[in-house]
């Protein structure tokens, strides 16, 4: 599976989950919900790059106090409508803001940090940022949860990704004339800021990953 | 410049040229031009790669810190209208690229045309960074710097020149020639070069001529445009002529009857005419499109709100407003040049501009703050 096309699912957000299903075929929905089983009730949540809100909503439904940032408002009012539809009462906050104001959160305010397919459209410099600012606003022993697509590490898979994605790379082209990037080194990135990988979980083809990051030691 | 960088230029540009209508994302963040110091000014542009490149040429000798920012490769204007160039884009190179500890003031030029998209006031809040409206186009930089950072009118215009005009009718022959080649070619072998070849010629004579062609032969009437106007008529047959030739060259080369050439290319040039008509407008950057009736609005202006700032003066590149001076009020006595890109809008501070339709219709500045042009159609 690509997730290449999502960017024509961005600059048309009342089509994306629609999209992310059929494109996934399926699995997103099963991937987002083994990546929040561990959210419990109470617990403040952090859910950057929310998009259309699948993490928020999730986290909202098992009664975390979830704040939830974006930087593209057209998502935000999805995933704010979203939230709203549910006939439950939930905590969720919206701020459209990009990672480079993960500064404005106080030390150690979150018990955990979500992001599903949000790393992989930053550059290099803005992921180390954000990995140093998600292990000073994440408490001590916090989780970091992260899900993206990434490039594999075995030539062979890597060539028949290549594959994959370069008719999906065209037709995202053509009809936004964007495109999407893979995540290099993601893990070793993590590492570098002081973080654990405690748990992580890869498709067959070795082009999505999903993470549970710890955050043992404080600086 | 050394043969091998020059060369280099050239390379790059005719291929980026050629393929500009897709996105060529560079990498974001830092670059160093010259030997600025701790005083330089900051610069800041997008990450189309072209862009930069030209950037980086119109700037030769000039010594000034460069921050690109992201925007999906897509160039200033385009990207800033469409959401892609935005406030975050900026408060993200500000605070990341460890520019501030590069310079000791906190003066960042932006280009004007990323206006639509860049809330000034804004950047200023979330990053203490004044930001200045640079010239429209790069090569007015050098002057931009020697009058200390002073913009004449006519940096501020959005000019539609020969050398653009070509550039565009490559961009778009490119494109054509990209995806209908691989089907002509098996199905006509070399006939297939002319047919390009007539698409080529077609949409530069139409580029070329263009406010003629538009004034002249488009008139639209005011309900809807009407295809049989004079000037798609002026095309065909010029078309038509093209293709007589062709089919006589085809005859004295092959020494045979080759007349269905004549219906085959008939048939291309009115395919042709009938999509080149579509949206002539819009696909230049000096009037609105006009696909959409529902989508042309005006700029007005709330007099009571308007305190004489000359920031819409400042960042519209159609030159649409004045200044009444007694009042110390803006009016637009230009509203027909307008091109509806909302730079003006997004950057009052006292939002006393706003976008009317003839229904009167009105779209506050904040929903176009937030959801750039995007959504024009949609919304009512």
């Amino acid at each position: 599976m690509s997730f290449v096309l999502m960017k024509v699912l961005e600059s048309a957000p009342h089509r994306y989950d629609k999209g992310m299903k059929i494109l996934t075929l399926g699995k997103i929905g099963k991937v987002y919900d083994a990546l929040t089983e561990d959210i419990k009730e109470n617990d403040t949540v952090l859910d950057i790059g929310c998009g259309t809100g699948l993490l928020t909503l999730r986290a909202a439904l098992k009664g975390a106090l979830v704040t939830a940032i974006d930087i593209n408002p057209e998502m935000l009012e999805i995933a704010k409508k979203r939230i709203n539809e549910l006939e439950k009462d939930t905590s969720v906050r919206f701020l459209e803001m990009g990672v480079a104001e993960l500064d404005t959160f106080e030390e150690s305010s979150f018990d955990i940090i979500v992001s599903g397919l949000c790393f992989s459209e930053l550059s290099t410099d803005e992921i180390t940022y954000a990995l140093d600012q998600i292990s000073r606003i994440l408490r001590e022993d916090g989780l970091f949860l992260l899900a993206d697509e990434i490039k594999s590490k075995f030539f062979l898979k890597r060539i028949i990704n290549w594959f994959i994605r370069i008719p999906l790379v065209i037709i995202s082209y053509i009809l936004t004339q964007t495109t999407s990037r893979t995540l290099k080194n993601i893990e070793e990135q993590v590492t570098a800021a002081g973080m654990t990988i405690k748990f992580r979980k890869s498709n067959f083809l070795e082009n999505f990953v999903s993470l549970k990051i710890i955050n043992e030691v404080k600086k | 410049m050394k043969i091998t960088s020059y060369l280099y230029y050239i390379f790059v540009t005719i291929l980026e040229t050629l393929l500009r209508f897709f996105p060529i994302p560079a990498k974001t963040g830092y670059q160093k031009i010259g030997n600025p110091d701790k005083d330089s000014p900051v610069l800041l542009t997008c990450n189309f790669h072209l862009t930069i490149l030209r950037l980086k040429k119109a700037t030769r000798g000039l010594n000034y810190h460069l921050l690109i920012a992201n925007s999906n490769g897509i160039n200033v204007w385009c990207a800033s209208t469409g959401g892609h160039l935005n406030n975050h884009s900026v408060i993200s190179v500000i605070k990341i690229s460890g520019i501030e500890k590069k310079v000791n003031h906190k003066k960042i030029i932006l280009p004007q045309l990323a206006a639509p998209g860049i809330e000034a006031k804004v950047i200023y809040k979330k990053t203490g960074w004044k930001v200045l409206w640079g010239p429209v186009e790069a090569k007015d930089i050098p002057l931009f710097f020697k009058l200390n950072f002073e913009k004449t009118n006519q940096m501020r215009k959005v000019k539609f020149r020969v050398l653009q005009r070509i550039e565009i009718a490559v961009m778009w022959f490119f494109l054509a020639a990209l995806f209908l080649m691989p089907i002509w070619g098996p199905l006509y072998g070399v006939e297939a070069v002319f047919m390009l070849a007539q698409i080529f010629l077609t949409y530069f004579l139409v580029m070329m001529s263009f406010p003629i062609y538009e004034k002249i032969f488009q008139k639209e009437s005011s309900k809807k445009k009407s295809f049989f106007s004079l000037g798609n008529l002026v095309v065909f047959l010029i078309n038509i002529i093209y293709a007589a030739i062709g089919v006589v060259l085809y005859a004295i080369v092959y020494k045979h009857d080759y007349s269905w050439i004549l219906i085959r290319w008939s048939i291309v040039s009115f395919v042709l005419v009938l999509i080149i008509g579509m949206d002539l407008k819009g696909s230049t950057p000096i009037y609105k499109s006009d696909t959409h009736q529902d989508r042309l609005y005006d700029v007005g202006i709330d007099l009571e709100r308007c305190k004489g700032t000359r920031i819409c003066i400042d960042v519209c590149p159609r030159n649409c407003f004045e200044m009444i001076e007694d009042q110390n009020k803006v009016s637009n006595p230009r509203k027909e040049n307008c091109v509806q890109c909302g730079a003006c809008i997004v950057q009052c501070p006292f939002d006393a501009l706003y976008f009317v339709n003839k229904a009167g219709d009105i779209i506050e500045p904040e929903t176009i703050r937030t959801f750039k042009l995007n959504m024009m159609g949609k919304r009512k």
